[in-house]
């Protein structure tokens, strides 16, 4: 009896000593910070006027209201797969072989209706499951990018102009085929810090109750990543003029990287890239490809969302290389077709 | 992030949602009005799944897990059978919304990019006219939208003598010119585009006043190419109340003036 209260006794100091800690580590920042704003407030709020503010704040809070509702379906889809789907439905619809079981996935793509959010979540699962994680990655890429609502969307935006949306399509295809390819060659198993998601498989737990944890799990997850992506897009999107990028509009090599720059940058989702594109009328065509096919594979808020599902190591490496790849298969399509 | 606490964040975000979406319509201020089913299913859903989590896992106290998974820490800042503390940061958004929703974009975002008018309809090359007459009425309602791409590239000037009516919120410009103008967005307000028509002859209300403004075209630079941009001689300027979309560009109704 004794021993226990004593033993709860240093219990309880420990927990006051970690929350005092944490509370110094978490509120140092804040108060530094808070220190350097109040001594140069006015030269803050010269530059932010409250209108800057304002329209950040709008724009943040439009981001992840947009995101909210593909994030969920994203994390159903793969709380499902987690729950609900046994392991050796992908073991045998996919082909053994990883080198082709690629180019299945990723025109597997074409069926997860949705924008970025909801394929990260996805292909986390499909790893989870026993998916070849180069398959994963390829679904990850080409899902936000071909599929109908996004075709269509682009369809859309780019009247008679049919051969932009089968640019799109084959760019995008293209791209994440190649990088499940340079995968299966170049990646590493480390990069990669696989999900594990809410506990696995618990004994005795039931289908049902996996699926709520796992959903649970997910979404707050994910969703906290993308209210830091949310975050670095709106600064961006708040911060750069879209008059500065008529500057680089002039030459055709400048003017690609730039675009597929500013895709990064803006994080538009992927169901309203094509109608920015079609706006940015001052480039040439294979520059607004560029654009629509960076945009759902490479952007601020995918980069926060991989860097949390998949590790920081993992996204970087893979993000920049899928920059890379993007832009050579729009330059390629482009010139080929447009 | 403790399950109570999660439990209490699931409910907030779902509260959040249905309170833009389903019983005002705020959410118009951030996203396209096709968002709002979704919007509305997501609310429904966080709710129900912090319902179910609550019923669980015990709310507001924690129930003790029975099954020995004790929330552990397994080293990459998160514990699975906790919570991510990342999570922590949706806290943000779903008291914005709840209590602090910010406004819709307007003369900041607009007076920052230049007026641009959208291409004609479609290619040129049959040498069609690719705008339709205007309708043969006295004062004609336009769109923001459809005045400045007649005004920059209809080069059968369907426009010319005609008296028409536009609605938009004003935007400063230089020297005490102003615009009135419209954000166009295509899926949320990251993405919104300006449209924005000079005006001409009437001093400037306040920045972001909704007016509707009575005029003619007022021809500036080539038209058909780069050099024209839309403006407009305006003999009457009314200011009427902000639109329940801010962002969809349409043709008002006949109203007085």
């Amino acid at each position: 009896m004794h021993g226990d209260v004593e033993a709860e006794e240093a219990g309880g100091l420990r927990t006051a000593v970690r929350v005092s800690t944490l509370a110094l580590v978490a509120g140092l920042p804040v108060v530094v910070l808070g220190g350097v704003a109040i001594v140069l407030r006015p030269d803050i709020t010269a530059a932010l006027d409250g209108r800057a503010v304002a329209a950040w704040r709008t724009v943040f809070t439009a981001i992840v209201i947009q995101g909210v509702p593909f994030l969920l379906l994203g994390t159903v889809v793969s709380a499902t797969i987690s729950a609900f789907v046994p392991a050796w439905v992908f073991t045998r619809v996919l082909p053994r072989n990883p080198a082709l079981a690629v180019p299945v996935a990723g025109a597997a793509g074409a069926v997860l209706p949705g924008c970025e959010c909801a394929s990260v979540p996805v292909a986390g699962s499909l790893m989870r499951r026993g998916v070849p994680p180069a398959a994963a990655l390829a679904f990850l890429l080409s899902a936000p990018a071909i599929n109908p609502i996004v075709l269509v969307a682009t369809y859309v935006a780019f009247p008679g102009n049919p051969w932009m949306v089968a640019a799109r399509l084959i760019a995008s295809l293209l791209t994440s085929v190649a990088m499940g390819w340079l995968w299966i060659r170049a990646g590493r198993e480390e990069w990669l810090r696989l999900p594990k998601g809410p506990a696995g498989h618990t004994p005795g737990a039931s289908r049902a109750e996996e699926f709520r944890v796992s959903l649970q799990h997910d979404f707050l997850h994910a969703g906290g990543f993308l209210v830091v992506g949310a975050a670095a897009a709106a600064t961006f999107n708040v911060a750069v003029p879209h008059s500065v990028l008529r500057l680089f509009s002039d030459s055709l090599w400048l003017s690609l990287p730039m675009l597929g720059l500013l895709a990064v940058v803006l994080a538009v989702c992927s169901e309203a890239d094509a109608f920015v594109a079609a706006s940015l009328s001052g480039f040439s065509p294979t520059a607004r490809l560029a654009f629509m096919v960076v945009g759902p594979m490479v952007d601020l808020k995918l980069i926060a969302l991989q860097s949390g599902t998949f590790g920081r190591a993992f996204a970087v490496r893979f993000s920049s290389a899928t920059w890379v790849v993007a832009m050579l298969c729009s330059t390629l399509v482009g010139w080929w077709l447009l | 992030m403790k399950r109570n606490v999660q439990v209490l964040l699931l409910l907030f975000l779902g509260v959040g949602l249905l309170h833009i979406s389903l019983l005002t319509d705020l959410y118009l201020r951030y996203v396209r009005e096709g968002l709002r089913p979704a919007l509305i299913a997501s609310g429904v859903l966080l709710i129900a799944l912090g319902a179910v989590s609550a019923a669980r896992d015990g709310f507001p106290f924690n129930r003790p897990r029975t099954d020995g998974a004790q929330d552990h820490d397994d080293g990459h800042g998160h514990s699975h059978a906790g919570g991510p503390k990342v999570a922590w940061l949706l806290y943000v958004p779903a008291l914005t919304i709840l209590f602090l929703a910010p406004p819709a974009l307007g003369s900041y975002t607009a007076s920052r990019d230049e007026a641009k008018a959208p291409k004609a309809p479609s290619s040129s090359s049959s040498g069609d006219s690719l705008f339709p007459a205007l309708p043969d009425t006295g004062v004609v309602p336009m769109s923001l939208n459809d005045f400045s791409s007649r005004a920059v590239w209809d080069t059968d000037r369907t426009l010319k003598g005609r008296t028409v009516r536009l609605t938009g919120f004003v935007t400063p410009g230089r020297d005490g010119t102003w615009y009135v103008s419209r954000l166009v967005i295509s899926c949320c307000a990251a993405d919104a585009q300006v449209r924005k028509v000079r005006v001409h002859g009437a001093s400037a209300p306040p920045a972001d006043a909704w007016v509707t403004v009575t005029g003619t075209w007022h021809p500036t630079g080539k038209v058909g190419t780069d050099d024209a941009s839309p403006a407009l001689d305006v003999t009457a300027v009314r200011r009427v109340p902000a639109p329940k979309d801010p962002y969809h560009d349409m043709v008002t109704g006949p109203g007085g003036g």
